[in-house]
């Protein structure tokens, strides 16, 4: 076992240097020329000649990929090419506890959506509540999340004042502070998710009601609850758990359009901001960090995996 | 423009507009512009003073020469001011020698201090400078700085600071504005609270501008203690200045927070204790936040135009509208069919032979600016004809309008795409309008008027801005949709975009095949240079009103609208009048009710 892990911790390794060298070399061949757009005004070609030396950006793209490569190698991001050049570091720091918590609390919405719901559904096959929660889960498939967080500001902010519109605040100001600006972008970003996970929780349970140890448990006489949650749903998490482990690592960098809206400064925007000013540094670190994300977060479905089945066993 | 009139005391109106016409009462030739050394000395320019600086310099602004009612805010100090800055995702800097954008300007002059501000009634006013004198030329100036003022660190503010902030900004390698104090040639400290300013040549704008605290940037006083114990990239973050509110926090991407500096040089200000900035990318969730009271006055890039009505309707909040600097364009490749131009040193008549210049007269006289600014800008803004716009009043030509060739007429315009071999747009493929992303409906309505009017088809080319720039500098593109957000200044308007050596003249286009840029002409070329050392208002007012017709009748480009600056707070914001300078959102004298 440990030594699967380490294969597969090395092998993590590798697929982000690869996106990240990957990353590197697209970027400069995209059009565009972030100096000179940041010194449009200034209308000086010396002064952005200069800056580019400055910045190393007048170099062979394979000689700033190797000094990249090297500080990166020593836990050094760079610094962003605008404004005061802020360490990558910093900023992408920043940014992470604000889409940790949106992807954690959306992740948390979804579930507690789709769990029920997808048990609900399986269980009262072709009832009105099956019919109910299709309708639901292709809704909330259908419905853009931007559209979506739009609508709850409308409602629950600017109607009804329940709850702030806008912003962020860190948890270390209190539960309440930090719950009350995430709920909505919450909903908004996790409610596709929960049709998904619904959905799939439904055809999973279906396929394991319909298996001969669900008849002996049904023969044995045990109870309705205990059939579906203590031998059915376990056994029916494993496609589940695949989608939710996905669904992490795209919430971790894929709630751009919502942090937009709802004014957070995650992950996804600085990404999307530095990818529309060519900023090379903070796309580069980004990417990184959303890499890492996505490998780690598959990482920890596979091994999820053993402890939901106890038949899986990874070997060294 | 605005639809709110306020109430001006007629006899206020009637002594500026007596100021106005002294303003250009003097001998061009006079370095001093008429004026003497009595009047050019502090703590305190007197209004006429002012506007004949101005006047010299350029920087003139009619349109804001009469002012609202002065109205002191009433209520009691003390509160947070909750503020949403549109349009920006984070605020990576407001280090004065590294910002150029009016959003950033706006918090830092809350923050920072010049030697001089400018008020509402365009009265420059000491700010660090207590008083000053000039000698006889224009060329030398002594300011007496204020005493007992203090950092935001606690260092204390001296003579060493001014020196500092200039050799600061001079060094292209540490500011973006060397060249703001290119016409400065020494920053001497007389004592620790003096300091000598000397100049290659007089110059006007000098006390109203470059050393104005919001506007000159370059003279922005700056820390050296801040800078050299936080470094550059954190004094950017959490700048130290003398300014009226001090930054307490900076999360990267989500608010800045300023609490009232308690030892600002004027006891009384500033009256609120708390102000927290957060950026705010799209217009609907700004739109909500201010409708919700999650923030109380917007701040930042002008609000989307849509939105005014939905604020102007609702009873929570207060609008003001007044003019803005800038100007926005449709600009069209002169080396590409159909609108290729072979020499624009050709006089009109001449150019009427070339079949491209027709065409682009015929685009030019077809975009109808009234429509095109009610369905893209919701009605608010000034049609334009030229590069000199309405925040520039004294230089603004508004017969324009009319005696330009580009004067919407429809029939003119089909009648001339028809000689240039286009009947009915026939033979003119899809053109490419390059454009940045968030100005897709005002291209799209370009795009509507000429396809219903000229029956020529445009095609939308968004691109991020630095692609727009790159290609706009090469002259890689058919139409380009673009402007200037720009200053109070004419030399924004001509020498930033109309002369051959302007800076956005095709930059960095290959000079074999196109020689000249996106315009040039030898007469607006010097016409320019002469207008930038004329002393006299009124022949500099004529000279560039020449030029902007040249430009205009000469199809520089199509010129569609001037912009408006438009302020929206909640009532319980008390915004003073003394406080309304237009494109600033200084704070100091706010205060909640």
């Amino acid at each position: 076992m440990s030594g699967y892990l380490l294969r597969r911790f090395l092998g993590a390794i590798v697929v982000m240097w690869a996106v990240a060298t990957l990353v590197f070399f697209m970027l400069r061949a995209v059009p565009g020329d972030p100096i000179g757009a940041m010194l449009f005004d200034v209308g000086d070609a010396q002064a952005i000649a200069d800056l580019k030396a400055k910045l190393g950006l007048d170099q062979p793209v394979y000689v700033q990929y190797v000094k990249w490569f090297w500080l990166m190698l020593q836990g050094d991001l760079g610094n962003s090419i605008y404004g005061s050049r802020i360490e990558v570091s910093r900023i992408v720091l920043e940014a992470l506890p604000r889409t940790l918590s949106l992807a954690f609390l959306s992740f948390v919405i979804a579930v507690a959506i789709a769990v029920p719901a997808g048990l609900i559904s399986a269980i009262r096959k072709h009832s009105a509540l099956d019919h109910a929660v299709t309708i639901f889960a292709f809704l909330g498939l259908a419905m853009p999340d931007f559209w979506l967080g739009i609508m709850l500001i409308i409602v629950f902010a600017a109607n009804l004042h329940w709850l702030p519109a806008i912003g962020y605040t860190p948890l270390s100001e209190g539960f309440w502070p930090w719950f009350s600006h995430l709920i909505l972008p919450s909903i908004a970003v996790g409610t596709p998710f929960a049709a998904i996970i619904a959905r799939m929780i439904r055809s999973s349970m279906l396929e394991v009601l319909k298996t001969d140890y669900m008849n002996v448990a049904r023969a044995k006489g045990l109870k309705k609850l205990r059939i579906i949650l203590v031998h059915a749903f376990p056994n029916a998490l494993i496609p589940v758990v695949t989608v939710m482990g996905i669904a992490v690592a795209l919430l971790m960098a894929g709630a751009v359009v919502v942090e937009n809206v709802f004014a957070i400064k995650g992950l996804g925007r600085v990404l999307i901001e530095g990818i529309l000013n060519r900023d090379y540094p903070v796309v580069q670190g980004a990417i990184l960090a959303v890499s890492a994300i996505f490998v780690f977060a598959n990482l920890a479905v596979d091994m999820l995996y053993t402890v939901i089945d106890p038949r899986i066993r990874y070997e060294s | 423009m605005s639809r709110r009139k306020h109430p001006v005391d007629p006899h206020l109106r009637r002594e500026m507009k007596a100021d106005l016409e002294r303003a250009t009462d003097f001998d061009p030739r006079d370095p001093l512009f008429g004026l003497n050394r009595h009047d050019l000395a502090g703590p305190r320019l007197e209004r006429r003073t002012v506007l004949r600086l101005l006047a010299a310099a350029g920087a003139l602004t009619a349109t804001h020469l009469l002012p609202g009612p002065v109205r002191t805010a009433s209520a009691a100090s003390g509160g947070t001011l909750k503020a949403g800055w549109a349009g920006v995702g984070e605020f990576r800097t407001l280090d004065p020698a590294q910002i150029n954008q009016v959003l950033l300007f706006q918090i830092s002059s809350n923050v920072f201090s010049g030697l001089t501000h400018i008020n509402p009634q365009l009265v420059a006013e000491g700010d660090l400078a207590i008083d000053w004198t000039a000698n006889d030329d224009g060329t030398e100036y002594i300011f007496n700085l204020r005493e007992g003022v203090t950092f935001h660190n606690g260092d204390p503010f001296t003579a060493d600071d001014v020196v500092f902030t200039y050799n600061r900004s001079k060094n292209p390698d540490t500011s973006i504005h060397s060249r703001v104090v290119a016409n400065v040639t020494d920053v001497e400290k007389l004592s620790d609270h003096k300091v000598k300013i000397k100049l290659k040549a007089p110059q006007a704008s000098l006390l109203v501008k470059t050393l104005e605290r919001s506007s000159g940037r370059a003279m922005t006083i700056v820390s050296r203690g801040g800078i050299e114990k936080l470094g550059t990239a954190q004094y950017g973050l959490t700048p130290v200045g003398t300014g009226p509110f001090r930054v307490t926090d900076h999360s990267l991407g989500q608010s800045i927070t300023l609490e009232k500096f308690d030892k600002y040089h004027d006891p009384e200000r500033p009256k609120i204790d708390k102000v927290v900035i957060q950026p705010i990318i799209d217009a609907e969730p700004l739109a909500a936040a201010i409708e919700a009271g999650d923030i109380d006055i917007i701040g930042g890039n002008p609000i989307a135009p849509e939105l005014t009505d939905r604020f102007e309707a609702n009873t929570d909040l207060k609008v003001s509208i007044i003019p803005a600097p800038g100007f926005q364009s449709v600009w069209m490749n002169p080396y590409r069919d159909p609108f290729k131009v072979s020499d624009f040193n050709k006089p009109v008549e001449e150019l009427m032979k070339e079949k491209g210049f027709k065409v682009r007269l015929a685009i030019a006289k077809a975009i109808d600016r009234d429509l095109y600014i009610k369905q893209a800008q919701f009605g608010r803004g000034t049609p334009a004809y030229g590069t000199i716009n309405p925040a520039m009043g004294y230089f603004f030509d508004e017969g324009l309008a009319e005696t330009s060739n580009q004067r919407f007429d429809l029939e003119e315009a089909r009648k001339l795409l028809a000689e240039a071999g286009h009947p009915n747009g026939e033979g003119i493929p899809p053109l490419k309008i390059l454009h940045i992303p968030s100005a897709r409906r005002e291209v799209q309505v370009i795009k509507n008027i000429l396809k219903r009017n000229l029956n020529i088809d445009v095609q939308l080319d968004p691109k991020d801005f630095p692609v727009l720039i790159d290609a706009f500098d090469k002259m890689d593109w058919d139409l380009t949709r673009l402007g200037s957000g720009g200053d109070f200044d004419p030399d924004d308007g001509v020498v930033d975009w109309m002369q051959t050596a302007s800076k956005f003249n095709g930059r960095k286009r290959d000079k074999e095949k196109h020689p000249f840029g996106y315009f040039s002409d030898s007469e607006v070329d010097a016409l320019v240079d002469q207008q930038a050392v004329t002393a006299n208002p009124e022949t500099r007012r004529d000279l560039v009103r020449k030029l902007n017709k040249i430009t205009s009748d000469k199809v520089a480009s199509a010129f569609v609208f001037h912009p408006a600056d438009t302020l929206v707070h909640r009532k319980s914001v008390n915004f003073p009048a003394e406080s309304r300078i237009p494109g600033l959102v200084d704070l100091d004298r706010v205060t909640l009710s």
